[in-house]
C-alpha cells in the first residue's frame, strides 16, 4: 500500500487487495459465468452493464452539504451544534456514509475566510460534497493554496478585503472539514429549499462566496 | 446543482460496513471482475429481479462473516463477499434455474 493510500483511505479492510492469482482467476471466472448466462437470457447485456458502471462511476454524489448549510443559516442552535460537533449536527439530517473520518465544519465570518485542501492527496467529504472536482486533487492547487491562499482565491474569482484573515485547513484521513460559507445578504426572504439552491461545492471548500444568482 | 442523479442513492450511499469502497469518493474496484460483479447486481435490482435491500442485507451478512470478529483483518476483500451475495440471491430468487452452485 503507498503512503498515499494510508493517508487517503481509513485502513479499510474492503480497498485491499491481497488475493492470489489463481483465487482471483476463479474469482472472475464466477462472475463471467453468470454474465454469460445472463446475457443468454436477454436480461443483460456488455454495453448496458458498462454504461451502468459508468454512471455509478461518474455520479457527483450527494450535494447534502447545501442542506447542512443552509440549516445553519436559519437555525442558529443548528449551526451551534455544526460547529461544536459537525459529525453529529451532519447525521442528525440523515447524512452518514462516513468511514470513521471525523467531519469539522469552520465558519466563514466577515473577518475570517476559510479554505480547504488535502496537501498530501484528495481527502475530500464524499458524504457531504460528493465526488471532488479535478482541480482539488491537482498538485498545483494543494501546494499553492497553502502559501498564497489569496491569489489561489483570486484566480476563483473571490477577492477577500485586505484585513479579512485567510485560514487553510488541510484535511487527512482522520478529520475532513466543509467550510460553512456567509450567507449572501439580500436573502432573508428565501426559504431553506430556495437558499440550498444557491449554495454550491465551491463554496463549501471555500474557494468562492456563495452568489446570488 | 439541482442536477438529477441518475444513480440510486440506497445504493451508491450504502452506509456502514456494507459502504462501496471509496476513496475520496471515487469507487474502487481492483479487477474488472469487480467492477462486472458491481454492475451484474445493480442491473438485476434495478430491473426488479430483486429489492437491493435484501441483496444489501446478504451484504452485510456476507461481509460480518468474512469478518470473524476481526474487522481489520477479513477473511476476503469487499466484491468476494459481494459476488458470494450475489450467487445467494440468484439460487434464492432461482433467477437462473440450478445452473449457480
Amino acid at each position: 500500500m503507498s503512503e498515499h493510500d494510508h493517508h487517503d483511505a481509513p485502513a479499510s479492510p474492503y480497498n485491499r487487495s491481497d488475493r492470489s492469482a489463481e483465487h482471483d482467476q476463479a474469482l472472475a471466472e464466477r462472475v463471467a459465468k453468470i454474465e454469460s448466462l445472463f446475457i443468454a437470457k436477454g436480461l443483460v447485456n456488455k454495453a448496458a452493464l458498462d454504461k451502468l458502471v459508468d454512471l455509478y462511476e461518474n455520479d457527483l454524489g450527494p450535494m447534502n452539504g447545501a442542506k447542512v448549510v443552509a440549516r445553519a443559516w436559519v437555525d442558529p442552535k443548528y449551526k451551534q451544534r455544526l460547529l461544536s460537533d459537525a459529525t453529529a449536527a451532519i447525521a442528525e439530517l440523515g447524512f452518514g456514509g462516513l468511514q470513521g473520518e471525523h467531519m469539522v465544519v469552520v465558519e466563514n465570518t466577515s473577518q475570517v475566510h476559510n479554505i480547504v485542501v488535502c496537501t498530501l492527496c484528495s481527502c475530500y467529504p464524499w458524504p457531504v460534497l460528493g465526488l471532488p472536482p479535478t482541480w482539488y486533487k491537482d498538485a498545483a492547487y494543494r501546494s499553492r493554496v497553502v502559501v498564497d491562499p489569496r491569489s489561489v482565491l483570486t484566480e476563483f474569482g473571490t477577492t477577500l478585503a485586505e484585513d479579512v484573515e485567510v485560514r487553510v485547513w488541510d484535511s487527512s484521513a482522520e478529520v475532513r472539514y466543509l467550510v460553512l460559507p456567509e450567507r449572501p445578504e439580500g436573502t432573508q426572504d428565501l426559504s431553506e429549499d430556495q437558499l440550498v439552491k444557491l449554495i454550491d461545492r465551491d463554496s463549501m471548500i471555500g474557494v468562492k462566496k456563495v452568489q446570488i444568482s | 446543482m439541482s442536477e438529477e442523479r441518475l444513480t440510486r442513492s440506497d445504493i451508491a450511499e450504502m452506509p456502514g460496513t456494507c459502504a462501496l469502497p471509496r476513496k475520496s469518493g471515487e469507487m474502487v474496484f481492483h479487477r474488472e471482475w469487480e467492477r462486472r460483479a458491481f454492475a451484474i447486481a445493480v442491473s438485476l435490482a434495478e430491473q426488479g429481479q430483486f429489492e437491493w435491500s435484501e441483496f444489501q442485507q446478504q451484504l452485510i451478512t456476507s461481509i460480518a462473516e468474512s469478518e470473524q470478529g476481526d474487522p481489520r483483518n477479513p477473511r476476503r476483500g469487499y466484491y468476494e463477499s459481494w459476488l458470494l451475495s450475489l450467487e445467494t440471491m440468484l439460487r434464492r430468487k432461482q433467477l437462473l434455474g440450478d445452473r449457480i452452485d
